[in-house]
């Protein structure tokens, strides 16, 4: 048993620079393991005799998916392994990224990479002592792995992602999200490696130290590298890694090694720290959660958007049930510019099998937007659905008083890291008093403790009812707020259920929210739409001296206007100059003015004559002046944004929702992820009435097939970018035509023209966007009436 | 770099073709320093003096006739930008286009920016694997010399690089040379060609 985090451990340094120095560096060195044998012992021996403790297998381009060698993967796994045995150390195996990105940047699935390190887990975990997982700088990808190695296999797992001079993965983590994603995750080290040299890595290291408990590991490059005849070289000094090394281990650092650069020499000049105590080091834990660029800490008061919840919202139920999430999406993405810090996703309609909604929900707006979620459900496998796909760590919504409630959140909460949310309820409802609500505070704080979750993981809600029906439990609830945040826990709250049944709504909830907050509340649960609630957060956080000089309300509020002075002002911009019907809102693309005359309008003219005389010439107008190059890009977008609000009242009238002209499927072909001129045209689609559904980018041919089979469209617009992504859309048109489809197949694209359009099959070419709408337009020249 | 040229690059991008309206203009100016924060540029540039054996073809020979070595490059301005497009698309679609375009003016400048401090005003404009007649399918060569996977790049089978604002290109040394439409993979379509003008600066346009 390794003394981690007790005495200082060495691990060794690098193998492919070693090996390219015995002049194999024309070959790929997890193949080394079985061509060159003896090469590899050798180095693994050289690091062994210089005072490695940790012996790493010469495999970190081991998986299925990044492998390109010569050999079956297991042959090389079991030669790497024997390999690194012969030194007579303990062996860890080397885990390193796949090298390809994760959807939807790249193209490869979360469970594509699950399967990848599963895999390894599978082959390996009898013969190794660990793992080390390394220069990780995806923290999805991170997610992946470490799940595969936690649920294949039960040895120890250090993991260490690759951070920039600012302190940043590639995709935007810092050090602190890593420290508590790991955590999370159940790595038994955790730490920095690669991408620096000793003296740059040390703050990242410093702010690890800071932000974990956990053993701390740092594996730095020698030094920066250097381009010498086109080669690249390290060349610092090896003392000068050895003094830094000194510093790492006064700092606190549990294992040292080397990564790019370094040889059996830098250990050695290291290794003499091996077995020194690791000084002790005093972390205070803060109540955290995180998506993969944002961390929230509940060491103030934090808002979480309410509003991707379906309870009474009829718009949200309908966009699941359709799986519409870019509805979802928009709906996360306004709180997000209004002040959430974080978001409540609930995806509860009944009917819907809610653990895949969910799942594909985190998704979608986990691609988008970067606050973090709290996955809200009383569907144990909903919350596990979400919690496995989410990409950080989240917050779980909820267990409560119940045993066996808390028997199926908590091993969920525990698996992935999660933060608890605990309602101050059980099986008799919520009590009335604060000492029974708090009572059961206590039990869930206890009981999560039973199943390994520390208190900072947990934050309680006290349970807002109604002021209208339960009037004096409103100071109960405030009293076990105070309690409760007084246990040093953080707390929550659905702010806005006290005001159900009372007129002015607005007004009692941040009265409410004011009195909750001085009472210790961290995470009220509210409508960030509301500028009232957030303004009173922000005036709280002023008034509590957390928002230091007033900083951020100053920020906020300078430009702010007493209402009473605004009153009697009618025209607030003279120098624009007032828009003049319908049309013209279309051109200058006004949405709101857009609405606003078609309102009008349909006072005077029947639905379809306002679509058909006013709409579509405006939307016409706006693609002849695309095409004389009066309008660009921008324009033409916004008028589609403003004739979009128009339809949207049309179909309000109509009963059909502002798609009113048919359905259209687009998809971005296999293989291609460039799709904003697919979203263009998407957007264009739609402003002329038309239904889109859209399967995105990278679609494969069967789904596009079983979309138009399903969805029954008009028309089908398929979009490729490059020469070599025309043959997957080839063969989506083979496919579409060998399923029986009688929608017309519309091309698009970069590379295509109407010569090569013919040449695959496909009925349309449209060079962009208003050609398409256009078109459409011909095909379906009457709106659907009702 | 020069901020006027980003501009205008940006403006081309979103095909305006000539001097850029007050709106236009304004939509970009709005978007820059988003852009500009999302970004964060990655290089990766190895010089031979010695053609790799993979660069011994048409057109790359023509490119590089008269140098005296060249540089294999790869860039990126990271996945960021591309988030917020995606988000923007979703809730503000007019200035998604807008950033987008901004995000690809910007990899090309900081990409000159760099070449520039790297190898000095005698080099040619970059050439790209899949201009004029070559074969997109070259990236593979580039990603094998320089392993852009290091600044979190990734070659697709299809020849696409992710994230999207990337580019992999090759320059040639001991040379000055000026950007021309005869490399252009969209030659035969352009429609600033067809108006007698081009997407860069040149003494034509602008």
């Amino acid at each position: 048993m390794l003394p981690l985090g007790k005495q200082l451990l060495i691990m060794d340094g690098g193998m492919g620079s070693e090996l390219e120095r015995m002049g194999l560096g024309e070959l790929l060195p997890e193949d080394c393991n079985l061509t060159h044998p003896d090469a590899v012992r050798a180095v693994h021996a050289a690091y062994a005799q210089a005072g490695a403790d940790i012996i790493t297998a010469n495999t970190f381009g081991l998986n299925r998916i990044k492998y390109r060698g010569r050999f079956p993967l297991e042959d090389v796994v079991r030669a790497a392994v024997e390999n690194a045995r012969s030194a007579g150390k303990e062996v860890f195996f080397d885990v390193g990224p796949t090298g390809a990105l994760l959807a939807p940047v790249g193209t490869l699935t979360f469970d594509e990479a699950y399967a990848a390190y599963a895999e390894i887990a599978r082959l390996t975990s009898d013969m190794v002592g660990g793992y080390i997982v390394e220069t990780f700088s995806d923290l999805y990808e991170l997610k992946a792995c470490m799940l595969a190695l936690k649920e294949h296999s039960d040895k120890p797992v250090f993991a260490t992602m690759t951070f920039d001079k600012s302190g940043r993965t590639l995709t935007g983590s810092t050090p602190e999200i890593a420290a508590l994603f790991l955590e999370g995750l159940g790595a038994d080290a955790l730490g920095v490696n690669c991408s620096l040299g000793p003296e740059e890595l040390f703050p990242v290291a410093e702010r690890m130290l800071r932000a974990t408990g956990l053993p701390v590991i740092v594996q730095p490059n020698r030094g920066l590298p250097v381009l010498r005849g086109g080669r690249t070289v390290y060349e610092l000094p090896d003392e000068t890694f050895a003094a830094w090394a000194e510093k790492f281990a006064a700092a606190g650092v549990a294992v040292l090694g080397g990564c790019c650069g370094t040889t059996p020499e830098t250990i050695r000049r290291i290794a003499h720290l091996g077995g020194k105590a690791v000084p002790a080091r005093s972390v205070s834990p803060v109540t955290a959660v995180c998506s993969a660029t944002r961390l929230v800490r509940f060491d103030g008061v934090r808002i979480c958007g309410e509003r991707l919840n379906p309870t009474g919202k009829k718009r949200l139920k309908e966009a699941l049930a359709a799986q519409d999430f870019d509805y979802l999406l928009g709906e996360a993405l306004r709180q997000e510019e209004a002040g959430a810090d974080l978001l409540d996703l609930n995806v509860g309609v009944p009917g819907l099998d809610e653990a895949a909604v969910m799942r594909r929900a985190v998704c979608s707006v986990q691609e988008s937007c970067p606050l973090p979620l709290q996955l809200d459900s009383s569907d144990a496998a909903a919350l596990e659905a979400g919690a496995r796909y989410y990409n950080g760590i989240p917050l779980l919504n909820s267990v409560n008083g119940e045993e066996d409630v808390m028997a199926r959140v908590f091993p969920i909460a525990k698996k992935y890291g999660a933060v608890v949310l605990g309602l101050t309820m059980d099986g008799s409802g919520v009590p009335r008093t604060a000492a029974e609500r708090t009572a059961i505070a206590r039990r869930i704080l206890a009981r999560a403790q039973e199943y390994g979750i520390p208190p900072h993981r947990v934050m309680i809600d006290t349970l807002v009812l109604t002021a209208s029906a339960e009037q004096p439990l409103v100071a109960e609830t405030l009293k076990a707020l105070s309690e409760v945040s007084g246990m040093g826990v953080g707390t929550a709250l659905g702010v806005s259920n006290v005001s159900f049944g009372l007129p002015a709504r607005g007004l009692l909830n941040r009265t409410f929210l004011a009195m909750a907050l001085a009472c210790g509340l961290r995470m009220p649960i509210l409508n960030p739409l509301d500028a009232d609630m957030t303004g009173t957060v922000r005036a709280h956080a002023v008034l509590a001296d957390a928002d230091r000089g007033a900083q951020r309300y100053i920020a906020c509020y300078k430009d702010a206007v007493p209402a009473a002075q605004t009153a009697g002002i009618v025209s607030p911009s003279p120098s624009v100059p007032p828009v003049q019907g319908l049309a013209e809102s279309v051109l200058r693309g006004l949405p709101k003015e857009a609405a606003a005359f078609a309102r009008e309008e349909l006072s005077r003219c029947a639905p379809l004559e306002v679509v058909s005389g006013v709409l579509v010439p405006a939307l016409t107008e706006a693609g002849a002046r695309y095409e004389r190059g009066e309008f660009f890009l921008p324009q033409l977008i916004a008028s589609a944004e403003a004739a979009k609000a128009a339809f949207a009242v049309i179909g309000e009238r109509l009963g059909t929702g502002a798609a009113l002209r048919g359905k259209v499927v687009l998809a971005t072909v296999k293989g291609d992820v460039h799709d904003i001129g697919k979203n263009i045209v998407k957007v264009v689609a739609q402003s002329h009435g038309y239904e889109v559904i859209d399967l995105g980018k990278d679609v494969a041919k069967e789904r596009v097939v079983e979309a138009v089979l399903g969805e029954k469209p008009i028309a089908v617009g398929l979009s490729a970018l490059m020469t070599t992504t025309v043959k997957s859309m080839e063969e989506t048109v083979a496919a579409l035509r060998a399923a029986g489809c009688t929608a017309k197949i519309f091309v698009g694209g970069a590379v295509l023209n109407a010569e090569l359009a013919r040449a695959i099959g496909a009925d349309f070419y449209t060079p962009d966007a208003p050609s398409f709408a256009a078109a459409l337009d011909r095909l379906q020249i009457k709106p659907q009436s009702t | 770099m020069n901020c006027s040229e980003w501009r205008r690059a940006a403006c081309a991008y979103l095909g305006c073709r000539g001097e850029p309206s007050a709106d236009l203009l304004a939509r970009v100016d709005a978007c820059l320093d988003e852009a500009y924060s999302l970004a964060h540029f990655a290089y990766i540039g190895k010089t031979y003096t010695a053609l790799p054996a993979w660069l011994h073809k048409q057109p790359y020979l023509g490119f590089l006739a008269g140098c005296t070595g060249c540089v294999l490059e790869a860039m990126t301005l990271g996945s960021e930008v591309e988030r917020r497009v995606r988000a923007l698309m979703t809730t503000d679609p007019a200035r998604a286009v807008v950033l987008d375009a901004c995000a690809s003016a910007l990899v090309e400048l900081l990409g000159d920016d760099r070449e520039r401090e790297l190898f000095g005003e005698e080099r040619t404009p970059r050439f790209c694997p899949g201009y004029g007649g070559s074969d997109v399918a070259d990236n593979a060569w580039l990603f094998r010399e320089l392993s852009p996977e290091r600044i979190g790049m990734q070659l697709l089978p299809s020849g696409m690089m992710a994230p999207q604002k990337s580019m992999a290109g090759i320059v040639g040394l001991g040379k000055r040379g000026q950007r021309a439409c005869g490399a252009c993979m969209l030659r035969p379509t352009c429609n600033f060609l067809k108006e007698g003008t081009r997407c860069f600066r040149s003494e034509n346009n602008f």
